[in-house]
């Protein structure tokens, strides 16, 4: 139950965390926003397996006696969001770096100024 | 950056850092480990020797081609093959079990210990039972994708 | 599961075998263009054989075991006729957006990346339409943005990288609430396989009250993805920065699988729980009581925005944009009246029919229209309606396929638009709702106005100079004999549409088929 609300607790300022920053100006901290949600996420996804046993790999092919273990499944789907997570952000800050070379700028209100008529195609 | 203390101690490093990755994945199809972390472990030490030493030795570790006008040429572009060996290799990882008429992406092991030929080896003190396990083809695939991914960005941003 | 039915995983693996040979093949882009065009048409022949296989089958479910495991415990593949039919309409616009960017895309260019990740995203597209597993959504989810993302920011001009980071921060952002979502489906139902949640919502196993909220959650992501309001601020600059063939795809393909992701999983799967709802404007015991009202509101918010932005825009990709809002708008509606209709009753089924006979006339008109755009772009330079005018005169075949595709969509017979739109009043009507008539009458009228705009600010007036494109018009004209053909052989297509609605309501055909529970 302590762990419960230990991680409650700490999901919350995560999220509160990520969220500020997601709303700052800076392109560079609104991916490090997306970046902290997103790793709250997985924190969140390890805590629905809840805490009730010990490590669930299977050291030493299962002969690891009885008792409860932890729901490795929620381990796995981590796993793949924490690979998923990692080839996105790396994108999302080369694209921060694009933004920059292309605009002189990571600030999003300038960029929005930046000439706010699209005409999108291909480039002039 | 570059003080002989961060040269000496890349070049104890980095091997280490190399063995740790490869042990990685060879354990990977049935203990923590497998071709992800390894690669994301093989991409630090390259990582480290490019910080201290530069790109230009990378490339004579490499043997990439010399860089040329393009965004995917000299490293960059080895770096992107091996990517797209990786995702070929751990593709066909998959689709070999369908023409054996088994599921996409079924696997299996084989015990060096039930091989007759190979059996007096696995009874050796210290041995055991060897497997070998066709997942592992899958994470040498996931293994190229990941270094030939993380480096491809690392040398092309590098380079900017 | 003693013979693996290949031809259900036939349509992911030739998309991802091509994605990688084209890949493989970057050096050689002569060999990578016939490469990736081969593989979209085999990608087509692979669909075709998986429907004939869905048709053909006895109780109408294949599902597909991945590694051998069986559900509920391994991750299964399961093709009906509401996935086979997102499929094809995936199959047609794909391949021909992918005819259409051999000739239009720059090729030294195209060959760094583009045909392979056109085919990546295929591959989620299928992953997506195919999975029976809500996590693995999510990966075949993530695997399609990924590549549509490279693809969105392809020119990378100024305009292009803020319009992709606007993509990808939103879509970044979506993922992390989809996975949110799924995690908390998962702890609350104990399973990730769709049809082993919905046999444990059935037996009432589970708290009911969580799972609203999860799946409300959930219903907004979705909602992103298919760009309906209020999570439509992304879609007029991600469309107007992508390449014309890859918007075609966007508008065509990718908003479906949100769509389709909405009636699998709200349809099939949590339909099956029971709570009682006691909220303002909502009253019934299932969820889909709730999202009854929510969708309508969401439909008529779609309808109204994007006729009215899309009758204010300057340009024909805008244009477009919002109108692709607008039709979303048609799309939900018949599905807002099935939510609150009785559960696997004929009006439910009516209504998803109309939902998907809509979606299946979008998006072969959007993309019909949205390739027409890229050729304007080609031919005088620019989407511009200042720049534009008297194109009839120069191109009547050009002026001839874009007036069929906007004939579709306004919905004039014997078009296919004409029975989407007739299938949505008569649900309407069958429903007895007013309110629904009077917003589609609405959304009609908003169509025909900024159709008959962009159709005298390009067409007609004075003409400018022009560079005739005949290969690009030549796959714009398939496409259009495609609008002709679905609209006078109707009666098979409304057959497919019927059957798949049909899959879409029949939860425990589904629950049966992948658990076996029958068997």
């Amino acid at each position: 139950m302590t762990a419960s609300f230990v991680m409650a607790a700490v999901l919350g300022l995560l999220y509160a965390l990520g969220t500020f920053l997601l709303l700052r100006r800076d392109v560079v901290r609104v991916v490090w926003g997306i970046t902290i949600i997103s790793q709250a996420t997985n924190t969140y996804l390890v805590t629905m397996g809840g805490f009730a046993g010990s490590v669930p790999v299977l050291a030493g092919h299962g002969g690891h006696g009885g008792g409860a273990v932890q729901d490795p499944l929620v381990q796995a789907l981590v796993l793949t969001a924490i690979v998923i997570g990692f080839g996105t952000t790396a994108f999302a800050l080369v694209l921060t770096y694009r933004v920059y070379e292309e605009h002189g700028t990571i600030d999003l209100q300038a960029l929005g100024e930046d000439g706010a008529d699209i005409d999108g195609g291909e480039p002039r | 950056m570059t003080t002989v203390i961060a040269r000496t101690v890349t070049r104890v490093v980095v091997p280490f850092i190399l063995l740790t990755a490869v042990s990685l994945l060879f354990q990977g199809h049935n203990l923590p480990g497998g071709g992800f972390i390894a690669g994301v472990l093989t991409c630090t030490a390259f990582a480290l020797v490019y910080i201290i030493y530069g790109q230009e030795s990378l490339r004579t570790l490499v043997g990439g081609s010399e860089p040329g006008d393009g965004v995917l040429t000299g490293l960059p572009g080895t770096y992107a093959r091996l990517f797209a060996v990786g995702l070929g290799v751990a593709a066909g990882a998959g689709v070999v079990s369908t023409a054996l008429g088994y599921p996409f992406l079924t696997q299996t092991v084989l015990y060096l210990s039930d091989v007759p030929a190979v059996h007096a080896l696995t009874e050796l003190p210290g041995i055991g039972t060897l497997e070998v396990a066709s997942a592992f083809v899958f994470d040498v695939g996931v293994y190229l994708v990941v270094v030939g991914g993380l480096l491809t960005i690392v040398s092309v941003v590098g380079r900017e | 599961m003693s013979h693996p039915a290949h031809v259900v995983v036939a349509p992911l693996l030739v998309a991802l075998l091509t994605a990688v040979t084209t890949l493989l093949a970057r050096s050689f882009p002569r060999l990578q263009r016939g490469l990736s065009v081969l593989g979209g048409v085999g990608y087509a022949a692979a669909v075709a054989a998986l429907a004939a296989a869905v048709t053909g089958d006895a109780d109408g479910y294949i599902v597909y075991a991945l590694s051998g495991w069986d559900a509920p415990f391994g991750i299964v593949l399961v093709a009906d006729a509401l996935s086979a039919f997102f499929l094809i309409i995936a199959a047609i616009v794909g391949v021909a957006a992918l005819v259409f960017s051999v000739g239009y895309l720059d090729r030294e260019t195209a060959a760094l990346s583009y045909h392979s990740l056109f085919h990546f995203m295929l591959v989620g597209v299928t992953g997506a339409l195919l999975t029976g597993d809500l996590f693995n959504l999510f990966v075949w989810f993530e695997v399609m943005l990924m590549a549509s993302y490279v693809l969105v920011v392809y020119y990378s001009g100024p305009e292009h990288t803020r319009a992709a980071l606007h993509y990808t921060v939103l879509n970044l952002l979506g993922g992390a609430v989809m996975l949110l979502a799924v995690g908390g489906l998962y702890a609350v139902t104990g399973t990730l396989n769709m049809a082993d949640m919905a046999h444990r919502l059935a037996e009432g196993a589970v708290d009911p009250a969580p799972v609203l909220g999860l799946s409300a959650l959930l219903f907004t992501v979705f909602a992103l993805k298919a760009g309906i309001v209020p999570f439509q601020f992304w879609v007029p600059d991600a469309y107007r920065a992508a390449p014309a063939p890859v918007t075609a795809v966007l508008a065509g393909v990718v908003k479906k699988v949100g769509i389709y992701a909405i009636v699998r999983v709200y349809f099939t799967v949590l339909s099956a729980g029971e709570v009682a709802l006691d909220l303002p404007f909502v009253a019934g015991d299932s969820y889909l009581a709730f999202f009854g009202p929510v969708m309508f509101a969401m439909a008529v918010g779609s309808i109204l925005l994007g006729g009215v932005g899309a009758v204010n825009q300057p340009d024909m990709d805008g244009l477009l944009a919002y109108s692709s809002i607008g039709q979303i708008g048609f799309i939900v509606l018949p599905l807002a009246v099935a939510a609150t209709a009785p559960y696997g009753g004929s009006l439910m089924t009516f209504a998803i029919t109309a939902a998907l006979v809509y979606s299946l006339n979008h998006g072969l008109a959007k993309g019909l229209l949205f390739l027409s755009s890229g050729v304007t772009r080609r031919a005088v330079g620019s989407t511009d309606f200042a720049d534009l005018g008297g194109l009839s005169e120069r191109d009547p075949a050009f002026a001839g396929a874009f007036f069929l595709g906007v004939l579709a969509l306004i919905g004039i017979p014997p078009l296919s638009g004409f029975f989407g739109k007739f299938l949505v009043f008569d649900t309407g009507v069958r429903a007895g709702s007013t309110p629904v008539l009077a917003l589609a009458l609405v959304g009609a009228v908003f169509t025909v106005a900024y159709f008959s705009r962009a159709w005298n600010r390009t067409f007609w007036g004075d003409p400018v100079e022009y560079d005739p494109q005949p290969r690009l018009v030549a796959v714009l004209a398939v496409l259009a004999v495609g609008l002709v053909v679905v609209g006078v052989g109707f009666e098979p297509v409304v057959a497919g549409a019927e059957a798949a609605a049909e899959a879409a309501v029949n939860r425990s055909g589904y629950v049966d088929a992948v658990l076996e529970v029958g068997a």
